[in-house]
């Protein structure tokens, strides 16, 4: 009898935690609901359609932004430029994405935000084809999708917002490193976050081509190598590449704790005039290697105008507007439209050096 | 020679020595002394993880939290150095506090399996998970640099005495304290009975959950001190800097010998094991192998490395009668 009352007392307390757990959500983003009214009202028709797989809650309407995981500084700014857009543009923004990069994860997070009837879901995949099912059926039930950040299959998607043009980041991160040399010949590594990720393989190809195009003496001394988007690993294995290769250049590191390792290792070995590095890093993150020179420049764009630009597209499509090339988005600056109507390009790549890495706080 | 080839931490200690043989070839970088001052350097964290390991897959246990644990630490000294002066005394306080808060948690794992009796696998995945979504929750991912950091913390990070890292003298001492401990020690006696036959270690007076409760607090303990040599050693607090380090760390405890299944495992062999992992990831490089190959090279030696183990092992043990608690370090 004991056993069954203590078993009891543990399901209760567990259920009121669980209990207490959910409607703290919910009542999160009924908060936020109120605050975006203006978002929802014109589009009610998709929303009351959705609201009605949920009990009666006020939430939804408006945009969702779901990043790859939340809780990583890049994502974070993001975050801060949507929750900003929602509160200049009036529409409710539920930011919200899984805690690791997991597939299976965002895909419950999506199917959550359907359930709450948003207008607009847009998404940053962390695999494109495990989200294909449950954006056709944020689309089914009338909901707007987009990507952004990482683009999803094209043919689903509303519109896709990318952050800057692939070839134009890796020829330009190319060019900056060539420009931090100050030699059109010599020989130089590139480091990658891990050989599968599609983007970080596109810059490099893009940049291998300014390369081979541009500066025909500009030797790549080994094969991209991998660094589990891990600092500490890519300083070992930049400390391992300046030991084999002493002529060694330059250092090209994509992903953003790839260039900070491989800075650390040139600062530590007190190379930062015989070896420039260059990559794309977050400038809080890469100060202390910007200042002494030992990280020449970190070349990234905006995340905040990134998470800026994808609520306020969000807007207009909910709005039955589509973005137009050349159109100025306030806050974030002119855009540009690809030929197919709903590719999106922020902007060109924007350089952090010494001078302007503190002006940032992301 | 026999005796060397009877050690069981003969069969990594062989395959080593090969590698490094051929590295030594293939790269004149490689038998520099700065060069494995590097890889050991490099390696610290990790081999002073697998050392707390080793005691716990000797107990036929296992700690899948060990990465988060840390990160929890290294966390908890990144939010520490806020509040401390820029002197000597806290640094002292870091190596007070830094351990301190490992064995509070690693104690909590400790509890779950030897009160409550659940699964250490169980127990450490739910830890891990609680441990790393706390640390999300609290730091938000948040990325701290080297500018944060008091001078003198940054001052002992760089200090090196007779040309060798501080890191290196205090994976030494972590080294040779545990070996210490599980030879001459009443306590480490204890871990090698329980792991070699629970049951009769019982019988014969051996507190289980004592020595349970232990070694769980020990690798809390040397998670603490993991932290201290992981933040001095990227100048940099990342909450995603240790994510999946665990696997690594169980991947060397196996390589160097310990049996999964308790019992079997020493101090030597794990170094060993670290030693192992570490100069097949710096030789790839200098070697100069093609990108692609290098996990296909770095699979194929593990496989080779522990299945001559196995065979090895097997070997002695047709050769002897089954005895308990076999003799470890």
């Amino acid at each position: 009898m004991k056993k069954l009352w203590l078993s009891l007392t543990v399901v209760i307390v567990g259920l009121i935690l669980l209990t207490g757990c959910v409607s703290e959500q919910s009542a999160g983003s009924g908060d936020s609901g109120e605050g975006g009214g203006t978002g929802s009202e014109e589009t009610s028709g998709n929303s009351e359609e959705g609201n009605s797989g949920e009990s009666g809650s006020d939430g939804g309407g408006g945009v969702a932004v779901v990043p790859k995981l939340v809780g990583i500084p890049y994502f974070n700014a993001s975050e801060t430029g949507a929750e900003q857009a929602g509160e200049d543009l009036g529409v409710n923004v539920e930011y919200t994405g899984p805690t690791e990069a997991d597939a299976a994860a965002q895909v419950k997070v999506i199917e959550d935000l359907i359930s709450q009837g948003m207008d607009t879901i847009a998404v940053a995949p962390n695999d494109p084809a495990s989200v294909e099912p449950v954006l056709k059926k944020a689309k089914e039930e009338g909901i707007n999708v987009m990507d952004w950040d990482t683009p999803a299959d094209k043919e689903l998607v509303d519109l896709s917002i990318k952050q800057v043009d692939d070839e134009e980041f890796g020829r330009h991160m190319a060019e900056k490193l060539v420009e931090a040399m100050g030699t059109e010949e010599g020989k130089i590594a590139i480091l990658t976050g891990g050989l599968s990720a599609a983007n970080l393989n596109l810059w490099i190809d893009a940049a291998k081509s300014e390369l081979e195009e541009n500066y025909p003496d500009i030797e790549i001394v080994s094969d991209k190598i991998p660094t589990e988007e891990k600092q500490q690993v890519a300083y070992q294995k930049t400390l391992d590449l300046l030991k084999s290769y002493p002529e060694l250049d330059g250092v090209l590191a994509v992903s953003t704790p790839a260039p900070l390792g491989a800075a650390q290792a040139v600062q530590e070995e007190g190379l930062q005039d015989e070896v420039s590095v260059v990559g794309s890093a977050l400038p809080t993150d890469s100060e202390p290697f910007l200042e002494d020179g030992s990280l020449d420049t970190a070349v990234l764009w905006n995340p905040e105008k990134l998470g800026y630009l994808t609520v306020a597209l969000g807007k207009m499509l909910a709005e039955g507007e589509m973005p137009e090339d050349g159109q100025e988005i306030e806050n974030v600056g002119e855009i540009t439209v690809k030929d197919d109507g709903k590719t999106v390009i922020m902007g060109p790549p924007q350089d952090y050096t010494k001078e302007n890495a503190s002006d940032f706080d992301f | 020679m026999k005796f060397l080839l009877k050690q069981k931490e003969f069969s990594v200690l062989a395959i080593v020595v090969i590698i490094s043989i051929i590295l030594s070839f293939v790269s004149p970088v490689f038998l520099t002394v700065e060069n494995w001052l590097d890889i050991i350097e490099g390696n610290a964290v990790i081999g002073i993880l697998a050392i707390g390991m080793t005691l716990i897959i000797i107990t036929s246990d296992i700690d899948v939290s060990v990465a988060a644990l840390t990160t929890a630490v290294t966390v908890s000294i990144g939010y520490l150095f806020q509040f401390l002066p820029d002197s000597w005394i806290s640094v002292v306080l870091i190596f007070l506090i830094a351990p301190l808060i490992g064995i509070l948690l690693g104690s909590f794992n400790g509890l779950l399996v030897s009160k409550i009796k659940i699964p250490a696998i169980v127990v450490t995945l739910g830890t891990l998970n609680i441990f790393s979504g706390l640390v999300l929750y609290i730091t938000n991912g948040n990325y701290i640099n080297s500018t944060n950091f008091p001078d003198s913390f940054m001052a002992f990070s760089n200090i090196e005495i007779a040309g060798i890292p501080i890191l290196i003298y205090l994976f030494a001492l972590v080294a040779a304290g545990t070996w210490f401990i599980l030879k001459y020690t009443l306590i480490g006696r204890s871990v090698l009975a329980i792991g070699g036959n629970a049951q009769s270690s019982v019988r014969v007076g051996i507190n289980f959950e004592k020595v349970k409760m232990f070694v769980f607090s020990y690798m809390g303990f040397l998670a603490g001190i993991a932290a201290i040599a992981q933040t001095s050693y990227t100048s940099a607090i990342d909450p995603n800097g240790l994510a999946g380090l665990e696997l690594t760390v169980i991947a060397a405890v196996v390589l160097g010998g310990a049996n999964i299944h308790g019992g079997r495992g020493s101090i030597p062999g794990t170094l060993l094991g670290v030693l192992l992992l570490a100069i097949m990831q710096n030789g790839m490089i200098l070697a100069r192998i093609d990108t692609f190959w290098q996990n296909v090279v770095t699979g194929a030696i593990i496989v080779i490395a522990v299945s001559y183990d196995e065979i090895n092992h097997r070997r002695n043990q047709e050769k002897l009668s089954n005895i308990d608690v076999k003799e470890a370090s």
